[in-house]
């Protein structure tokens, strides 16, 4: 039996998390500074970097007893080494090799879109391959073909906004709020996507996204159109960017020939895109896995996962690793 | 009794193991690039290695917690509290320019410790020496380094400046008349420097829990300072 403690701090969750043989989550611990950024309207690198020093140690900590072991029951620990925030990964990183050096145990350095890629199999070991997996977040929105655990490649991504970037900045330009996404998600269960015909963008091109042009509409059908009702404009939005996103993570399934659509990302709790895509599973004729809001969103579980994936495959990773901000996965 | 002292504030990397008077290792690191988070671990490792001090017998661990660059302050501080927590020690904080300072002790007059704040800034703090160590004179500030000269100037006291900061700006500091710049040696906070100060801080329990330690920031992020100057305004208006 392999146990791994897990961390995570790549953007604005500070996460820990304990995992036996990467499939049993013992513990996974997230502590969210959303309130911290609020104000802001967004993410602050650099009040994020500096709530993960104030927070890991009672996370981390947490962990640990609700995992019921101690560093001394640790095999190994992880952190997300990128992509990501720099300043924010870097306190995450130096946090898990402090515990490699206490616990003399090997560190591993994990690539959160890696992470988001094998979060569905801790709750569903038996998934199928080959899967198409959809990872949408505020920082990332990403069609990926995976024809084995350890095999994938990316098959597009966004070429300038990610989609939960355009629900906050919709959201905000509509004075719903921060974060964008649950907000819109709430208001939207009430309007009619039908309303207003906004852009499917880049809907057949190949599988790349586009969402910077989708907000500019928005804000201009609101201007030209001031009496709008706001319950529309968020559906007729929502609807557009689950359109796109459904008919992306479809064309990757059929390329890839994939049994299983999966989801990953903090907008991956979104109601509506988790409903569509059930139905478009349904019509397809293939499964779809749509891990629960607390794994789609960052958690540390995911980290600790794949990191047994890397350990065994790879081996123990390298004291002196650094963070990169810009870590890509394989593909494109 | 054996300390583990680290101090990650400058571009820098300064860490050191020893105690109870006795320095047994340092090793200091300078790229022209900071890599604190990739050499600070295995600088740690080596050192236990090679002094043959394992982790569970610190008694504590200290750190220089700034003022200083942020990414790298973090890592350090970070790095010595998730330490602390793991081995169930205390933490012994010292500030960075309190470091540059102690090593000067000996000379008989005001010393300026000053650290690279960025932005055409500097950190500084003023010293007294005193038999044994250095006395603080100032706050920890932040500053030009013009402010600090019109400072030095109205004490017009005689000044050794010393730290990389001052070193930066030296064509600042050389209108002033009775002052010297202390050179590369006294440059850089030095993990040597933390232990002296920390074993006496330890003995006399001036330590915390891992989970208060906090670096010394003194500046807030851009997006605080500029939300106070957007509500600072709507109010004059």
């Amino acid at each position: 039996m392999t146990r791994i403690l897990g961390i995570e701090t790549s953007c604005d969750e500070t996460a820990a998390a304990v995992v036996d043989d990467g499939r049993e989550v013992l513990s996974s611990v997230v502590s969210s500074q959303i309130d911290l950024h609020a104000r802001f309207g967004g993410v602050v690198p650099e009040i994020a970097s500096r709530a993960h020093v104030e927070l890991l140690n009672p996370v981390v900590a947490e962990a640990l007893v609700e995992a019921g072991t101690e560093l001394d029951g640790i095999d190994a620990v992880a952190a997300c080494h990128g992509p990501g925030l720099a300043g924010a990964l870097l306190v995450g990183v130096s946090a898990a090799k402090a515990i490699a050096l206490v616990a003399d145990v090997p560190y591993i350095g994990v690539n959160h879109l890696e992470g988001h890629l094998h979060a569905a199999w801790l709750e569903q070991p038996d998934l199928q391959v080959p899967a198409a997996v959809l990872i949408v977040s505020g920082g990332h929105t990403m069609v990926v073909a995976m024809d084995d655990l350890d095999q994938y490649r990316v098959l597009g991504q966004t070429v300038d906004d990610a989609a939960g970037e355009a629900f906050d900045k919709v959201a905000r330009f509509l004075g719903l709020g921060y974060p964008g996404g649950p907000a819109i998600d709430r208001l939207a269960a009430t309007g009619d996507p039908t309303a207003i015909a906004f852009p499917r963008p880049m809907r057949d091109e190949a599988f790349d996204f586009s969402f910077s042009g989708l907000k500019t509409a928005v804000v201009n059908h609101v201007r030209h159109n001031p009496d709008a009702e706001v319950r529309d404009v968020a559906a007729s939005f929502q609807e557009a960017v689950v359109d796109v996103l459904v008919g992306k993570l479809v064309a990757a399934a059929d390329a890839c020939h994939a049994k299983t659509m999966i989801i990953g990302g903090g907008v991956g709790a979104n109601t509506r895109l988790r409903t569509r895509i059930l139905d478009a599973a349904t019509d397809t004729g293939r499964e779809a896995m749509l891990p629960s809001p607390a794994l789609c969103t960052d958690n540390a579980a995911m980290i600790a996962a794949t990191a047994y994936r890397r350990l065994l495959s790879d081996g123990p990773g390298d004291l002196g690793g650094g963070a990169d901000p810009n870590l890509r996965l394989p593909g494109r | 009794m054996q300390l583990l002292g680290i101090d990650t504030s400058t571009s820098r990397v300064s860490v050191a193991i020893g105690g109870d008077g006795d320095l047994l290792g340092e090793v200091a690191l300078g790229t022209p690039t900071p890599r604190h988070a990739e050499q600070l671990a295995p600088a740690i490792r080596y050192l236990c290695d090679e002094t043959g001090v394992e982790l569970r017998q610190l008694a504590a661990i200290a750190v220089g917690v700034g003022p200083g660059l942020f990414t790298g302050l973090r890592v350090g501080v970070t790095t010595a509290k998730v330490m602390a927590q793991g081995l169930r020690i205390p933490v012994v904080c010292v500030p960075s320019l309190d470091l540059v300072a102690y090593p000067l002790r000996y000379t008989q007059r005001l010393v300026a410790a000053v650290l690279d704040a960025r932005r055409h800034e500097v950190y500084y703090a003023l010293y007294l020496p005193v038999p044994g160590g250095v006395q603080r004179v100032s706050g920890y500030e932040i500053g030009s380094p013009d402010d600090l000269v019109g400072e030095l100037e109205a004490r017009g006291d005689e000044v050794l400046i010393a730290g990389e900061g001052a070193l930066r700006s030296r064509e600042q500091f050389a209108s002033l008349d009775r002052a010297e710049l202390a050179g590369t040696g006294f440059a850089w906070p030095r993990a040597a420097a933390l232990l002296e100060l920390a074993s006496a801080r330890y003995e006399r329990e001036e330590f915390c829990s891992p989970s208060d330690v906090q670096p010394m920031y003194l500046r807030k992020s851009d997006a605080e300072i500029e939300s106070e100057r957007s509500t600072g305004e709507e109010r004059v208006s």
